[in-house]
């Protein structure tokens, strides 16, 4: 559907042999498999990480430090002095602060990175104060989240606890099988008009003999029982063999530790470094923190926040103070906070047969409508002013 | 099989055969686990079960200390108060797999399988098994007491799984075993292309037929196991174990030993992301309450009878009005009758959370589901939803809400059972 900017064959051929060179290939070794057909290719995500290190190998700078977690706000709030403590008023209360989060100063001071940059897209389209600019000198970024994890040991770099994990099970949990379908495709180095779907597959990643390397070329199948849900529809554009698309919700399967949980993004949008066989880049938008909390509360349990100091309560205050969108209509405070997230994609072959369910149900689905917080809760039980409520320890 | 005077096997609806006493009361055992911070449980030849009250907690499960004082202490039973020993007497000598050990207070106990055998406070008639599960809930649940059987009448090579559905038959290895419409008794009409899905469950040289198992002959030589007269397969799309995916296909079904009672007439099925889920009749998703306490002793805290004070705090921030906002009850009609065991009305103080008098003021008429009231979540608004699976400690596992799943496609058929 390309209306402008046709490239002829030998074009893109050399557009191709360059996208392939970045990613270490070279044109005499161009795959003889087709990946593009008849205007359709797919990938399938392979890996999901908050955009909240520069790069990989390099921890975020904290000027304050790094943010405690449970296991050492425990300490600080109930020293054991030898006498007794309950466990209702100790341990239950920390859980009750877990799930029942309030928008009350900290008693613990929260330490941010320090810093201007930050990887992520301008979804305001405007440049604010509170903006960081790219590592390639884009200015006007918007992610907040950012700020609220970078000092966070889980989420410091890519060796953090909890973000390998996370990541881990976008491969190794069939829930998390994000698929990405192209279709209308004239010339994947530059297509001002795609149709970009978003499905979840059912199979397993193809990959090399050893388990780890995943292969383009694999097949899956998509899921239009249990995955309905997840069956999106966005418009894109390629410029320069880089995919975006225009802003709209996006839900994403997400399940960590064998729990069935989702990330709801508000107009999100896709920005992905395209090539025959792979595709990288970001996905970033508002980020529902009602939602995200939730998700983060029941797939890590204080135990697993524990491993990489990830206080519960201290970050859902820290995200609602940065938090820069969404306002709530009754209170007027931000409800979403502007995120990123890197992503990385191969090369996968949808059955067609598959998709048959599909065919003829007219324009497929924009995503489901924003629901509502996953835990539906007062203003005032949100600011902790609920008279009669447990008051927790530690709590000014 | 020989066993104890006075043991039994008893039927149960959720569990099948279990070994009971002489009074019916299902028979249980607590082997030594490994939790996050140590073992607790009975060694093999020892109870660890006592009668003196646990007042702190181990600090078994991280990332918090033991030694605080654990809720309602006052109404706290000690684990023999629970969990009564099947005692022996003098008499008594070892039979079988069963054994006898010397409790720390100079009593006998009976053992099986090397490990001490208890009854349960909470059963109150035979074919009741409220004390414990004997499916398994993931490594951060308490460490269970899992109600003792007789090993399953199946040919090596199969297994019996105890899932929401009913006890599943499966291989050894777990997969889930099915039969078709399109055999004939006695006779497999799977043919070859048939075979590339359908992977017949062939018998050793040496198998020969009993009771509702036979042999079917494939070909010269090559004899498929037949339960009920009926040709056994495995299906390879399944990919993973403790399936129900070839039921999909129409004239193939699982194959259970056992159906788990039927939920009240009014209850829905709902589909989710990952399966099937049982809902009311507006098509809320239907949450059991599971708990168990990091002391030693591991004791329950999910009966109307027990403390509290957990759920409390989870469905609500110890507030009650807010749990119920939260995790409402699940209203039984004045009429509402149930047709098993497993379920069944009972009335609770909406405030407490305990059991109540039906005569009382402001009693709640409620449905429950092994004695333990079941719940809605307020956050679900569309059937379907299921936000509130893994609310709680150790994402439900130990003081939390899961919902009632019926069908799990994603997670290695391991979501755990309801209650």
């Amino acid at each position: 559907m390309a209306k402008q900017m046709q490239m002829t064959g030998t074009a893109a051929m050399l557009l191709l042999a360059s996208l392939q060179a970045a990613h270490g290939q070279t044109a005499t070794s161009l795959p003889s498999v087709q990946y593009l057909r008849d205007g359709t290719i797919a990938y399938a995500m392979t890996s999901l990480r908050w955009a909240t290190y520069l790069k990989p190998d390099a921890r975020v700078d904290c000027p304050d430090g790094v943010n405690d977690g449970p296991r050492e706000q425990f300490a600080a709030l109930f020293p054991d002095q030898g006498q007794p403590r309950a466990l209702a008023d100790t341990q239950l209360r920390r859980e009750i602060q877990g799930w029942f989060p309030t928008t009350r100063p900290d008693y613990f001071p929260f330490r941010e990175p320090g810093g201007t940059q930050a990887l992520g897209l301008n979804l305001d389209g405007e440049v604010g104060p509170e903006d960081f600019t790219s590592l390639d000198g884009e200015p006007g970024i918007d992610n907040q989240m950012y700020r609220a994890l970078g000092c966070i040991n889980s989420h410091r770099d890519a060796q953090g606890i909890n973000d390998s994990l996370n990541s881990g099970e976008i491969v190794s949990n069939e829930y998390n099988r994000l698929l990405v379908e192209l279709n209308g495709v004239d010339d994947l180095g530059n297509d001002d008009e795609v149709e970009v779907m978003v499905y979840r597959g059912l199979d397993a990643l193809h990959t090399d003999a050893g388990g780890k390397d995943i292969l383009p070329g694999g097949t899956q199948r998509v899921d239009v029982r249990w995955g309905k849900k997840f069956i999106q529809r966005l418009d894109g554009r390629i410029v320069g063999g880089v995919l975006t698309t225009e802003p709209s919700d996006l839900f994403i399967p997400w399940a960590v530790f064998n729990l069935p949980a989702d990330e709801y993004l508000r107009d999100a949008r896709l920005r992905l470094t395209l090539t025959p066989t792979r595709a990288e880049g970001l996905i970033a938008g508002f980020t529902d923190i009602e939602s995200w909390h939730l998700q983060m509360m029941k797939s890590q349990s204080t135990h697993c926040q524990s491993y990489g100091q990830q206080s519960s309560m201290s970050l859902y205050k820290a995200m609602r103070r940065l938090a820069d969108a969404y306002p709530d209509p009754q209170t007027g405070a931000n409800t979403a906070i502007s995120s990123a997230l890197r992503t990385t994609f191969t090369q996968v072959f949808i059955l067609p047969e598959s998709k048959a369910a599909l065919a003829g149900s007219g324009p497929l689905p924009r995503a489901m409508p924003y629901g509502g917080a996953p835990f539906p809760r007062t203003p005032e039980e949100e600011a902790g002013d609920v008279p009669g409520r447990v008051v927790a320890t530690g709590e000014p | 099989m020989p066993l104890p005077p006075g043991v039994r096997v008893q039927a149960t609806e959720l569990e099948g055969p279990v070994f009971a006493d002489a009074k019916g009361r299902t028979l249980y055992r607590w082997p030594l686990s490994q939790l996050r911070n140590g073992p607790t449980g009975d060694p093999p030849g020892k109870s660890e079960c006592n009668d003196v009250r646990t007042e702190v907690s181990a600090g078994l499960m991280s990332p918090y200390p033991g030694g605080l004082r654990l809720p309602d202490l006052e109404q706290r039973p000690t684990c023999t108060e629970l969990w009564p020993p099947l005692k022996a007497n003098e008499r008594a000598r070892p039979v079988g797999d069963w054994t006898i050990l010397k409790r720390k207070d100079g009593t006998l106990q009976w053992a099986y399988e090397g490990f001490a055998v208890y009854t349960s406070a909470l059963d109150r008639r035979p074919g009741d098994v409220l004390g414990g599960r004997s499916d398994k809930r993931g490594g951060d649940s308490p460490v269970m007491r899992e109600p003792i059987k007789p090993p399953p009448d199946v040919p090596p090579g199969f297994a019996v799984t105890t899932k929401s559905s009913g006890r599943l038959l499966v291989t050894a290895k777990g997969f889930s075993v099915y039969t078709s419409d399109h055999d004939a008794p006695g006779r497999s009409n799977c043919d070859a292309a048939c075979t590339e899905t359908w992977i017949p469950i062939l018998a050793p040289a040496l198998a020969s037929p009993h009771g509702e198992w036979s042999l079917v002959e494939r070909s010269a030589g090559v004899r498929q196991w037949a339960l009920r007269d009926r040709p056994l397969y495995t299906y390879r799309l399944d990919g993973d174990t403790n399936k129900l995916k070839g039921s999909d296909v129409p004239g193939w079904h699982n194959v259970y030993l056992q159906r788990a009672p039927a939920p009240p007439a009014v209850f829905t099925v709902q589909d989710t992301t990952i399966g099937q889920v049982l809902a009311d009749a507006q098509g809320r998703t239907i949450y059991t309450y599971f708990c168990g306490d990091d002391a030693i002793d591991q004791l329950g805290c999910d009966h109307p009878t027990q403390t509290q004070v957990y759920r409390l705090a989870i469905c609500g921030g110890g507030d009650p009005e807010r749990c119920l906002r939260a995790f409402p009850y699940v209203p039984a009609p004045e009429n509402a009758k149930s047709t098993s065991r497993a379920w069944s009305v009972i009335y609770v103080d909406p405030l407490t959370g305990r059991l109540a008098d039906r005569r009382r003021k402001g009693a709640l008429r409620v449905w429950a589901f092994r004695d333990r009231p079941v719940y809605t979540f307020a956050g679900d608004r569309r059937p379907g939803d299921a936000f509130a699976d893994g609310h709680g400690e150790f994402r439900g596992q130990r003081n939390g809400f899961k919902a009632f799943w019926l069908r799990d496609d994603f997670f290695n058929g391991d979501q755990p059972g309801p209650g």
